[in-house]
């Protein structure tokens, strides 16, 4: 097993506990989704507060709903299209609160340097979903590139506990360019695979 | 030795074009590159708003002096 899979394992005790909770409680798991982008717009208060570490830990608790939404979703037979829609509009909002969060602190901060590699950074986390979903209207599958959202909720953690938030800026800011331009060129092939194997079919 | 002379590059181009699924070797190789950055950056190289000091590199740069 890989030390990432290893990792993910033993974080999956705990949220078998938490999903069997709301399971048992019936709680509809659009309120989880929704209940989770509240509590990120509070880590990203915390955030702009410069109190990283108290945001750290409103992270964990918003993005632990955020994780369950989808697996309470399949135990309790809710699943809908609907559903995973709710999903990822809110959880776009819920990078943007954190985003807009470290935005007003560096600004307050008087540092337009890093104003500007958060709000790039933002950009392209963003771009990332879109160009995403806008693929996979044309192409089949277009998982390809780094940086998803769990690594980018990972990261922000990880700079919010260890006070290392411009490297981590940075890191995201760079890979989430590279997924972006990797999920063009994916697009591209596939577009031109299918044309030529449309021109072959006639 | 042409498959040798490419590797760095193959290596290159496979991180920047990134297909690996989660919770493989390469996906585990990454996820320590971006840590070793992360924690062992100075934060003053990289200007960092809200930490200062010389990290673990300065640190170590400091022991070899």
């Amino acid at each position: 097993m890989t030390f990432t899979g290893a990792i993910g394992a033993l974080c999956m005790f705990p949220l078998r506990l938490i999903i069997a909770a709301f399971v048992g409680l019936g709680v509809h798991p659009n309120i989880l989704t929704f209940v989770g982008v509240l509590i990120n717009i509070v880590a990203g208060y915390y955030l702009a507060t410069g109190r990283f570490m108290t945001a750290g830990f409103v992270m964990i608790v918003a993005n632990i709903f955020d994780f369950i939404d989808g697996k309470v979703a399949v135990e309790l037979n809710a699943v809908s299209k609907f559903g995973g829609f709710w999903d990822s509009v809110i959880d776009r909002f819920s990078d943007l609160a954190l985003f807009i969060g470290l935005i007003y602190l560096y600004a307050e901060r008087g540092r337009t340097d890093y104003v500007m590699i958060t709000a790039v950074a933002l950009t392209f986390a963003l771009m990332t979903s879109y160009t995403r979903a806008r693929a996979e209207s044309l192409i089949p599958k277009c998982k390809v590139g780094f940086m998803e959202r769990p690594e980018r909720i990972v990261l922000f953690m990880i700079g919010a506990f260890t006070n290392r938030m411009a490297a981590v800026l940075w890191v995201i800011g760079v890979l989430s360019v590279f997924t972006v331009a990797d999920r063009v060129i994916q697009t591209w092939r596939e577009l031109k695979r299918m044309a030529a194997e449309g021109k072959a079919a006639v | 030795m042409k498959g040798l002379l490419t590797l760095p590059a193959r290596v290159l181009w496979h991180a920047f074009f990134w297909t690996y699924e989660r919770a493989t070797w390469q996906y585990d190789l990454m996820v320590i590159a971006i840590l070793a950055f992360v924690w062992c950056t100075p934060p003053d190289w990289l200007g960092d708003p809200t930490a200062h000091g010389p990290g673990l590199i300065g640190w170590i740069l400091g022991l070899l002096r």
